[in-house]
């Protein structure tokens, strides 16, 4: 499926069962996730995590409403397969969609301006190097016997030192090699948008607004 | 009203994925401050009292880039980090990604982005506040809650996020000033 529509498709459902109180629609919508993650061949480890961190702390909240609150059985169910839900459904998301392709999408298909399209990129390319910048910030603060911790505002002040040397280096490279903004783009790699995509994305969206509200429990 | 330059696309996305690195190391402490909580019905506790640390990518990159939707984009991306980075929440992420971080462009917007001071933050810090606590109340049933528990998790919530996204980030941000860094 186009990444843009199923992005679009997934916070539209997530947006939905935040407010609607249909249990049944979110245990589909979970089966649903699963089987497409089955078949993305998202591995058990990771499975076995989508599953045990929200089941802990679902069960967790389903609890303190239970003692601190007034809420029925049935909120409770729908509190519960929502975390799930939401779980499962950003899984399949994360683990079945590139990066890369997603961006390309969101330019070339949702019409994203492409001078953010490629800021991120250039961005998210540094991950690594941002990773380790942290290390050394905190290697070199401990060398003097500053302990840095996450409430540090030292820590801080030289992590955005950084990030501002290295957003100029970098929008002086992309500038220097013929990026310009706003000016119109060839693309080297096209990301279809058929038919089946739009289909897709609109078959699933009524198939959930029949179940939430055909009146299932 | 400044315009967003690839300069400031950039620079709003590194200091994301600053954020989201930092943050990464808080997500045992949740767990843990959850399993203490837990049993005696508090989970939501952990939840708040961490709060500001997960929102205060927002009231940060609003205050260092000063242009409108810094605080919103800043808290966005940090969420896109963490769901690429492989946080358990996913995609969930994104929408209260959004959530937080137009609470924290509510601040801003109402100083007309042109007064960066305390008000603005601790402004930031309460429109913050309100906006994901109407969240929760729908998406996480805190509607379900006593008034008195209610209460509590509310203002716990604006403590954390009052210290982190107006406390913190007011103190890095005078760090910045004296290095003569920031715009003005």
């Amino acid at each position: 499926m186009n990444p843009s529509l199923k992005l679009a498709l997934l916070v539209l459902i997530a947006l939905e069962i935040s407010f609607t109180h249909v249990w049944t629609v979110n245990v589909a919508l979970i089966v649903v996730s699963l089987i497409l993650m089955v078949w993305g061949h998202v591995t058990f480890k990771r499975l076995a995590m989508l599953t045990l961190i929200p089941a802990f702390f679902g069960a967790a909240l389903v609890w303190s409403l239970t003692l601190r609150g007034t809420a029925s059985n049935h909120f409770l169910l729908v509190i519960f397969t929502r975390m799930v839900a939401y779980v499962y459904m950003g899984g399949w998301f994360a683990q079945t969609t590139n990066p890369l392709t997603l961006t390309r999408s969101l330019e070339q298909n949702a019409k994203l301006p492409s001078k953010f399209a490629y800021g991120f990129l250039a961005a998210f390319n540094l991950m690594p190097k941002i990773q380790a910048e942290v290390a050394t910030i905190k290697a070199a603060a401990l060398m003097r016997g500053q302990v840095l911790h996450f409430w540090s505002p030292q820590l801080y002040f030289k992590v955005i030192l950084a990030a501002m040397n290295w957003s100029d280096q970098l929008a002086a490279a992309m500038t220097s090699h013929g990026f310009v903004e706003d000016a119109p783009r060839t693309h080297a790699t096209e990301i279809p948008l058929v038919t089946r995509d739009w289909i897709m994305l609109v078959g699933s969206l009524v198939l959930v607004q029949i179940g939430l509200f055909v009146g299932l429990p | 009203m400044k315009r967003w330059h690839i300069r400031d696309i950039i620079l709003v996305t590194i200091l994301a994925i600053f954020m989201g690195v930092i943050f990464w190391v808080i997500t045992p402490l949740y767990s843990a401050l959850t399993a203490v909580f837990a049993p005696m019905g508090l989970q939501p506790l952990a939840n708040e009292i961490l709060l500001g640390v997960w929102t205060m990518a927002g009231p940060l990159a609003g205050f260092v880039i000063r242009i409108p939707g810094a605080a919103t984009l800043g808290e966005l991306l940090g969420a896109v980090v963490e769901m690429f980075l492989g946080g358990i929440w996913g995609a969930g992420t994104l929408i209260s990604g959004v959530v937080q971080g137009f609470g924290s462009e509510l601040g801003f917007m109402a100083t007309r982005y042109r007064h960066y001071n305390w008000v603005t933050l601790t402004l930031s810090a309460l429109t913050t506040t309100l906006v994901t606590f109407a969240w929760s109340l729908a998406r996480e049933g805190y509607i379900a809650y006593h008034l008195g528990f209610l209460l509590l998790l509310f203002a716990v919530r604006f403590a954390s996020v009052f210290v982190f996204g107006g406390i913190l980030t007011k103190l890095i941000t005078n760090l910045l000033d004296r290095a003569h860094v920031l715009k003005h």
